[in-house]
């Protein structure tokens, strides 16, 4: 293995390849506080994408209740348990990644989920232990809470499942970093779904070969962000592209949100893959729940996102969500106005840190009716 | 009776009994003897396997290359060998409890290969997969193509016989059936298939030819001339594959050859195996 620098960690550690990042990665910021779980993400992919035959139990993008939601059946909870316990020290993290933890003859510590444990999409949605007014009906260890996550391929700087395949049949775009499986090579050995600890890399039993999440790349190149985004009902989403951890851009949206203010956060970022897309945690959940699924900036950025009211540049960013499906390669803000621009520097969309309110009178006196609110 | 065929019973009868014994019991060799008849059996039910001899070759953990297959599973297979001087049809039996030939999430299929040098020569490539500028040939028999072969449906509940669908966009009423504007629209929805990946199916044999120049390197060969036929028997399977002979293999000469069994039940594919080192291929001399 080699040696390759994790800045999530805070320290080097080993990887199947050398290291390599791409010239630019695609990233992307979710703000779990905003997301309804209405799947409209999880559809949008599945028309684009995934409709075949073989694919019908095969979302690329799920949203799912946490911490009793799981897709496929137990992801994260059987290799939290399987990878044992995991500690930070000082914002670093010490332990052992999923590579560093692999077994004799793997390429990473995973597990492979049957057919079975991909029945349930559903399992666990908006389940908490129980009415907080009636009382609980049973002790369990998350209490009356729940936040939904969505979640698509994290196109990792480390991806586990690129280092799992043996005939080097995923590869990571060096122009963006998104990370696709050739179709023309795979042979269905299924080492990366194996080895991707997020599971967001599904077989296809029609056609006896794996398939994951492109990023829409189709759309990206074109300076669009990909479907899941730009039909997301809550505006949770904003896509675009992370710098170097040692080039940050406070103009780009995104270094702003992940290395500026560090309000976004990776997922699990203790398993070692560096994952590309940041989660802007829910503001209601433990503290310790927060720390295992984001790392040991959770509570600064929980503290930072309910500051809000008093923080213009942050408010303002986020109203930038879900505002175009041009990519937002730099933002700027003037005034209660933010705006985005594309990477010709051209203005792609301007937003008020406040929307206007207009108050209208119940009674239309010019023709003599009520007004009424249906939408 | 005439008597001429009178005659060929009294005078060929010890004969035809003597084969009857090596029927029962075909000589155990240490390594692969090709013997030579004018038609080649492809079906392991064929009795022309009855006297071939028999090799077993015990199997050895693929365990020098990650990802390795760490706890072993089937033994040995035992390899029978019949050519009929351009091509050679290899029987291989091996034991197997259980019958794997679903291809789904998190399972894998039984499968078994054959492989040889691509050149002919005393000095062989490694035997695992072959190294670099000295490639091997390889056929692979695998029991969910032979499956679809014979008869099982191209469609996800005869994988899955539970398994309901709402809907898929190429079955809408306005797409006529079968018309190429559905299948086209089908095939945007199946990439590996659009793309010719020969994994990707639809099947029309349970076998396909490839080669390789070392581990990682597995590709399809231009084409997969080999024919293949696998059957379950009591305690396994018994896979008759029928490739070209190997370069250079003539009446008298000494090959290499080796083979792989793939215990789908045991979580093995890819390089996950249990194989054979080179093993000798030996041609029945002046045939």
């Amino acid at each position: 293995m080699a040696r390759v620098y994790n800045w999530q960690l805070g320290r080097e550690m080993s990887y199947w390849y050398p290291e390599s990042r791409p010239k630019r990665q695609f990233a992307a910021v979710f703000d779990t506080n905003k997301c309804i779980a209405c799947q409209t993400c999880t559809l949008a992919c599945k028309t684009t994408w995934t409709s075949g035959k073989g694919q019908e139990y095969m979302l690329w993008n799920n949203v799912e209740t946490k911490p009793y939601g799981f897709y496929p059946m137990a992801w994260d909870v059987k290799l939290l348990n399987d990878l044992g316990a995991q500690t930070w020290q000082s914002g670093a993290y010490p332990g052992r990644t999923i590579f560093e933890a692999a077994r004799p003859g793997e390429r990473a510590l995973g597990w492979r989920p049957t057919d079975l444990d991909y029945t349930n999409p559903n399992l666990g949605e908006d389940d908490c232990t129980g009415r907080i007014d009636a009382g609980a009906l049973m002790q369990l260890p998350h209490m009356s809470w729940f936040f939904y996550l969505a979640r698509i391929c994290n196109h990792c700087t480390y991806p586990a499942c690129l280092a799992s395949c043996p005939r080097g049949s995923i590869y990571k775009r060096s122009d963006d970093g998104i990370v696709l499986l050739d179709q023309s090579r795979c042979r269905g050995y299924q080492e990366c779904v194996k080895g991707c600890p997020y599971k967001k890399v599904y077989f296809n039993p029609m056609t006896g070969t794996s398939e994951k999440c492109i990023a829409c790349f189709p759309k990206f190149e074109m300076g669009l962000q990909p479907q899941c985004f730009v039909n997301c009902i809550g505006k949770i989403r904003l896509a675009g592209f992370i710098s170097r951890h040692d080039q940050v851009r406070a103009d780009n949206p995104i270094d702003y949100l992940v290395h500026v203010r560090k309000i976004a956060l990776p997922l699990f970022p203790q398993f070692g893959l560096e994952p590309n897309v940041y989660y802007i945690p829910p503001v209601h959940v433990p503290s310790p729940f927060l720390h295992q699924l984001f790392g040991p900036g959770a509570d600064a950025a929980v503290a930072a996102y309910r500051n809000l009211p008093n923080d213009t540049p942050l408010a303002g960013l986020l109203g930038l969500f879900g505002s175009t499906e041009q990519v937002i390669a730099t933002w700027r803000q003037q005034g209660d106005m933010t705006m985005g621009y594309d990477e010709g520097k051209r203005e792609v969309v301007r937003t008020p840190l406040r929307e206007p309110v207009h108050i209208r009178a119940a009674l239309d006196a010019a023709r003599l009716v009520m007004r009424t609110n249906c939408p | 009776m005439t008597t001429k065929s009178l005659f060929a019973f009294v005078v060929l009868g010890p004969a035809f009994a003597g084969l009857g014994c090596r029927a029962a019991a075909p000589p155990v060799t240490p390594e692969v003897i090709a013997v030579t008849r004018q038609t080649l059996p492809t079906d392991p039910a064929d009795r022309a396997w009855e006297d071939a001899p028999i090799h077993e070759s015990p199997l050895l953990l693929q365990d020098l290359v990650e990802p390795r297959l760490m706890a072993a599973s089937t033994p040995s297979v035992r390899v029978r060998a019949i050519t009929d001087g351009t091509r050679v049809a290899f029987r291989l039996d091996w034991s197997d409890a259980t019958v794997d030939d679903r291809p789904v999430a998190g399972a894998f299929t039984d499968a078994c290969a054959v492989q040889v040098p691509a050149a002919a020569g005393p000095d062989v490539p490694a035997p695992q997969m072959g190294e670099a500028s000295r490639p091997v040939e390889i056929t692979y028999w695998r029991a969910s193509w032979q499956a679809v072969v014979d008869g099982r449906g191209d469609t996800i509940n005869d994988i899955h016989p539970g398994a309901t669908v709402d809907h898929y966009p190429f079955e809408a009423a306005s797409l006529e059936d079968k018309s190429s504007a559905q299948q086209e629209m089908a095939l945007r929805y199946a990439p590996a298939r659009a793309l010719g990946n020969a994994m990707a199916g639809p099947r029309d044999r349970p076998v396909e030819d490839l080669v390789a120049d070392g581990p990682g390197t597995l590709k399809p060969a231009a084409t997969t001339d080999s024919t293949g036929r696998g059957r379950r028997v009591a305690d396994g399977w018994s896979v008759v594959i029928v490739r070209r002979l190997p370069a250079g293999a003539q009446p008298g000469g000494r090959g290499q050859v080796a083979f792989a069994i793939w215990e789908g039940g045991h979580q093995e594919a890819g390089s996950r195996k249990m194989r054979t080192g080179w093993v000798i291929l030996a041609r029945e001399a002046g045939k």
